[in-house]
């Protein structure tokens, strides 16, 4: 049963709740009526390249579903309106929709439509497009473009369910419309926060009785330092990915989370958001359970090839991607018993110290159960001596910056490999960004 | 800049500090002929790359200055700076006074 025609079923049910107050599926399914009639007033003769600004709410969401099902292409873009400009001349959009909680304006946006290969096969096929973009290896967005109909119907044997879950990952981040059209399908509550702080997560959580967190292993590290822990008592399931997730932090979440259980999730901005199951809990192996999904590991690296992958870039090659479909992720990764892998973390990230290799995740996860660690980064620097050598930046809750320096590298030396003891550790006021530097 | 006597201070005093991490308790007792790297030597690779950063960080709290103790230049050097103590000293004396 499709997205929208499972909505008059929950009708009554609450779908999206933020600073704009509780809206229903009810609400919801009108809000996207009144956005097909203002579609239907612009009489497009043909399938029409959308740029939808705005964060998870009401608004923007019932203009992706319009858009989806009158079979139109649509950007989603969030975050810094700076980045906005350049995004929508990639992709040719024709008109811009400005969402903002329950409000919306529509601006025409004069620019030729787009011939691209890419649109044109879909419109071929009569299917709606999804462009989501992920900063490319300079820093320039590289535009994805993927069958928005295959994605949408990838969630229709999704069963009902009352579990509010968490908006944290963006609106246009795969992660975060996964969470979405996850909600969306079960009929539960998506909860947005006012912002992505410890302390207003936290309020979301307990004024919407938030069951489900999908959250990054960086964030999640934050909220324990927040000391947030006890506000958080109608969660039951913790979710986590885009990154490697360091066994230290796994240990400590466990102990603030008695009753929760944490799930890996494990997605590519290429591939889509994978079902996987951990063999034990707590362990930080992951087995897919994916019946969309095929995998397998060529020279310690993840392929992938899934029903929902993108159909291309709109403006890089597809390079890796090979010519039968399989998705060269990027990420390395060790095989465990029974079909079981561990991501390790990016294959570029590699350290190499004298002929020794090792990623930063291993470190970083010895290093952040130091006490007085409150959040690291490893990395390689060039050294004349051994090639490269690894460097650690950390952030600090300790003043005697001297002591903890010597207690990072005697906790290193008690866990790991010699080759592995940061030789240069820097205390810095905070660290950037994902542990991993790719956008999924 | 850094007088000879006070780079010398400087390597020992991370040379000791260094010892009692690594639990070599002869590294405290070191002198300006102590031997840092190569033959017979204190420290092997990983132990020198370390001492050489935690210098590097000593060298720009006391003098403001950030600088590079092992480069290219330094390695190509007829005589390492980093086989010896005194060497070494000499050689943050060289780079501070720059």
């Amino acid at each position: 049963m499709s997205l929208l025609s499972r909505f008059s079923s929950y009708s009554a049910k609450p779908a999206l709740a933020g600073e704009w107050g509780v809206v229903t599926y009810a609400e919801l399914t009108e809000l996207i009526a009144k956005a097909r009639r203002e579609l239907v007033q612009l009489k497009l003769d043909r399938p029409t390249v959308f740029g939808l600004v705005g964060e998870h709410g009401p608004a923007s969401t019932a203009w992706l579903l319009a858009l989806a099902e009158a079979g139109h292409f649509v950007a989603p873009l969030s975050g810094n309106a700076a980045e906005h400009p350049a995004k929508l001349a990639l992709i040719n959009a024709q008109w811009i929709i400005v969402a903002d909680a329950l409000e919306w304006k529509l601006l025409p946006r004069v620019d030729e439509p787009s011939a691209h290969p890419l649109f044109q096969q879909l419109r071929d096929q009569g299917f709606p497009g999804l462009i989501l973009f992920s900063s490319g290896t300079s820093g320039a967005p590289k535009a994805m473009v993927q069958n928005f109909g295959k994605l949408l119907a990838s969630y229709e044997s999704r069963h009902e369910s009352d579990l509010a879950m968490l908006a944290l990952l963006g609106f246009d981040h795969i992660g975060g419309l996964n969470t979405l059209l996850n909600t969306l399908a079960a009929g539960s509550l998506l909860a947005v926060p006012a912002s992505r702080s410890p302390a207003d997560v936290a309020a979301t959580i307990a004024r919407h009785h938030v069951a489900i967190l999908p959250a990054s292993p960086t964030f999640l590290n934050l909220l324990l330092a927040a000391g947030v822990a006890g506000d958080l008592a109608s969660l039951r399931v913790i979710t986590y990915g885009t990154e490697p997730m360091p066994e230290s932090l796994l240990v400590r979440l466990k102990a603030a989370f008695p009753r929760v259980r944490f799930i890996q999730t494990f997605g590519t901005s290429e591939t889509g958001i994978t079902r996987t199951v951990s063999p034990e809990a707590g362990s930080t192996f992951l087995r897919f359970e994916d019946p969309d999904l095929e995998w397998k590991v060529i020279d310690d690296e993840l392929w992938l090839r899934s029903r929902t992958q993108i159909a291309g870039y709109l403006n890089a090659s597809n390079e890796r991607f090979t010519a039968d479909g399989w998705f060269r992720t990027g990420d390395k990764v060790e095989q465990g018993p029974n079909g079981t892998i561990r991501i390790l973390g990016r294959m570029g990230e590699m350290i190499n110290v004298g002929g020794e290799k090792l990623m930063p995740a291993e470190v970083e996860s010895v290093v952040l159960g130091v006490p007085g660690v409150a959040d690291c980064r490893v990395h390689g620097e060039a050294h004349p001596l051994t090639g490269q050598t690894v460097a650690v930046d950390v952030v600090s809750f300790t003043t005697d910056q001297e002591a903890l320096r010597s207690a990072i590298r005697t906790a290193c030396r008690e866990h790991l490999a010699r080759h592995k003891i940061p030789t240069r550790v820097t205390f810095v006021p905070s660290v950037s960004g994902e542990r991993m530097k790719k956008v999924r | 800049m850094l007088t000879r006597e006070q780079a010398l201070a400087l390597v020992l005093r991370r040379l000791a500090a260094l010892g009692k991490e690594l639990g070599k308790p002869a590294l405290e007792q070191a002198d300006g002929q102590t031997r840092l790297f190569g033959e017979t030597a204190a420290l092997d690779s990983i132990g020198l790359v370390t001492l050489i950063a935690d210098l590097e960080e000593d060298i720009r709290v006391a003098t403001g200055k950030t600088v590079t103790l092992a480069d290219e230049k330094a390695m190509s050097r007829l005589t390492s700076p980093f086989r010896r103590v005194d060497l070494l000293a000499e050689y943050i004396v060289e780079i501070t006074s720059k």
